[in-house]
């Protein structure tokens, strides 16, 4: 393996140990599965597969251009009822925080999170990461509104816990090849594909790319707790204060002068 | 004196107060526990070098507007928002069955009919609702665990030739030999001719038609059936010598002993005979939403205003809109101002395409309203 200081996940030679070679192994295959199809030869030439070092497609996607550098993306992160997830914070992980949780995340950077109390697998914890290839551009105003939804499923933390590796690679959906299905907003909409398709060509195909999730395989160091690589540098974030609810009030208490509570105009807080 | 002067030079040369790094706040800002501070990535790269990604602190980007390559259209990015309204692709077109044709998903028109029976369609003007939705592609592989490529252990590169075939120089040459002298041609010292037959030979003409077109028969209404003016003159001309000499004098023959019955014609060319209507027949249509930006579950409130703008009444005014695939209407939500017949069917989007039939015409200045309900899927 070709020794590249630059890259963090290659950072550290001693903590590539399993994840460097499936990740390698994985794109071999796939490379070779995709050589005798090139004669349907695919009109977008991909260079990278969902199989990337975390890190490594962020970076090239700032490369292109564009008001990307600096940029908090709201993110909204769901995980199923009752686990907490916690943010990489100055080198270790901060306090656990209830879900959903919103942050803004920069493109680029990886982010790495604690996924534990997870229901049926309560003292056992995942440590998925985020990576933000691409920002959404909302009007003006409407920047909270439209957060990039991360979804952390019980399956797929279930999968992780198996010794699995996860792929999610989350897209904005073409309106021209919409599903003509309503969409909750606890759960998204997602199909699965097998283990020699690129996952991110496939999202190339139906949308635009805007985050990859990849959970399984690495876990901290048991005796020394969790390293800057581990961590990828724990990059900057922004948190986001919950907003509040706005309690509906029976016309009953209304009338007796019960004044209705405001909508807090909650705003994003840096954390460096 | 000397050591003085060496405690000066050292004073002298000592720089300022060193640099140290800033210590964290215990109070974060906006009241964040201290521990909410992340800071840069620890050098733990083996030439100390951070990835470029990381190494420039992130200043935070809030563009004042929004931002969008330049030569592309607005709103940017498509993928972002939802549209309905205009004529998206190919033109809508109504056949005289009434049957319409080209309508696409988005596509928001009205027809309707002109005093000279005509069938005319308006489109709509576009609306841009903010309303992106998400999904997610999912990949699950198995991990080689207690596995690790440290480093190559060796490559396979290709042998080395041995041996090449060269293709060795030509040592000796053979002079071709250079011609001593010039093969003359001779001229020819006599023509050839060719007799003639000595007798007139005449090429018959063709009894039947001859696919071309002849010298008085070049004018635009002849050749394609259009009028042209400037052949009006030469078209004139040319239908008077028809009438000249086309029209018969007497009967020339007689068939079987029997007399000819006389045939009386109009020799005269034909006449069209034009009727303007300097009253134009035109509808407007306009639609406007509720809102700019939707999540998936909220409603949005069309409104198609139309208006006879032009001079004339127009009848039979059809208003269709085909929905797109991430609108679903909110079924009995559609009215109307003006008496009107509403239906619908499912488009190939997974919709509706709405419509409304206006019961009576529209004077000229009279106008009505549309409205209909939509949830965002």
């Amino acid at each position: 393996m070709v020794q590249n200081h630059r890259n963090p996940a290659s950072a550290c030679p001693r903590r590539r140990v399993n994840v460097a070679r499936s990740m390698a192994m994985a794109f071999l295959v796939s490379l070779g599965a995709a050589l005798p199809l090139s004669a349907q030869s695919p009109k977008v030439h991909y260079r990278f597969d969902g199989t990337e070092p975390p890190g490594a497609i962020g970076r090239e996607r700032l490369q292109r251009g564009g008001p990307l550098p600096g940029y908090f993306q709201p993110v909204e992160i769901r995980a199923p009822k009752g686990a907490q997830i916690s943010l990489a914070v100055q080198g270790d992980f901060d306090e656990p925080r209830s879900t959903p949780i919103e942050v803004g995340l920069l493109i680029a950077p990886v982010y790495r999170l604690r996924v534990s109390n997870i229901p049926l697998y309560e003292g056992q914890e995942v440590y998925p990461t985020i990576e933000i290839i691409d920002r959404l551009y909302p009007p003006d105003g409407e920047r909270r509104r439209f957060p990039i939804p991360i979804q952390l499923t019980e399956d797929d933390l279930q999968l992780a816990l198996d010794g699995k590796f996860v792929t999610r690679v989350i897209y904005i959906e073409d309106p021209n090849l919409a599903l003509p299905v309503a969409e909750r907003a606890e759960d998204q909409d997602w199909f699965e594909v097998g283990p020699r398709v690129n996952p991110l060509e496939e999202a190339d195909r139906w949308g635009r790319p805007v985050a990859i999730v990849r959970m399984g395989g690495r876990l901290p160091d048991i005796d020394e707790g969790p390293d800057d690589c581990f961590l990828h540098g724990s990059p900057p974030f922004t948190v986001f204060r919950p907003r509040v609810q706005i309690e509906t009030i029976p016309k009953g208490l209304e009338a007796r002068g019960v004044s209705r509570p405001r909508q807090s105009t909650a705003r994003g807080v840096t954390v460096r | 004196m000397i050591t003085l002067l060496a405690a000066l030079m050292l004073c002298s040369c000592r720089s300022g107060p060193r640099a140290s790094a800033p210590a964290p706040s215990t109070i974060g800002p906006d009241g964040l526990p201290a521990t909410a501070w992340t800071g840069g990535p620890e050098p733990c790269f083996d030439d100390g070098v951070p990835p470029e990604a990381l190494s420039h602190a992130p200043v935070p980007y809030e563009p004042v507007n929004s931002w969008q390559p330049p030569g592309l259209e607005r709103p940017w990015p498509y993928d972002e928002y939802l549209r309905d309204g205009g004529d998206r692709e190919g033109p809508v077109a109504v056949s005289p069955d009434w049957q319409v044709e080209g309508l696409d998903l988005e596509d928001t028109v009205a027809h309707y009919d002109a005093l000279d029976g005509r069938t005319l369609v308006e489109p709509s003007n576009r609306v841009h609702i903010y309303a992106p939705r998400f999904g997610a592609v999912r990949s699950v592989t198995t991990q080689l665990a207690s596995e690790q490529i440290d480093q190559p252990i060796g490559v396979k590169l290709r042998e080395q030739l041995v041996h090449h075939d060269d293709v060795e120089q030509a040592t000796t040459s053979l002079q071709r030999e250079q011609a001593r002298g010039d093969v003359g041609t001779k001229i020819a010292s006599a023509y050839r001719t060719r007799q003639g037959d000595g007798a007139v030979s005449n090429t018959l003409l063709s009894f039947s038609f001859q696919d071309a077109f002849l010298p008085f028969e070049n004018l635009q209404v002849i050749k394609l059936g259009l009028h042209h003016q400037a052949e009006k003159a030469r078209l004139a001309e040319a239908t008077q010598a028809a009438i000249i000499w086309t029209g018969d004098q007497a009967v020339q023959v007689l068939l079987d002993g029997r007399s000819a019955v006389e045939m009386a014609k109009d020799e005269r060319t034909e006449v069209v005979y034009t009727d303007i209507d300097l009253r134009v027949p035109q509808l407007r249509i306009i639609k406007v939403a509720s809102t700019q930006t939707a999540l998936p579950g909220e409603t949005i409130d069309f409104t198609l205003r139309f208006d006879n703008v032009g001079t004339q009444p127009l009848g039979n005014i059809v208003i269709i809109d085909s929905l797109t695939t991430r609108l679903e209407y909110v079924v009995e939500s559609a009215q109307s101002s003006r008496k009107a017949e509403f239906s619908n069917q499912r488009n190939e989007g997974e919709s509706l395409i709405l419509r409304w039939e206006i019961s009576d015409p529209l004077e000229p200045g009279e106008g009505g309203i549309v409205r209909f309900r939509c949830r965002v899927r």
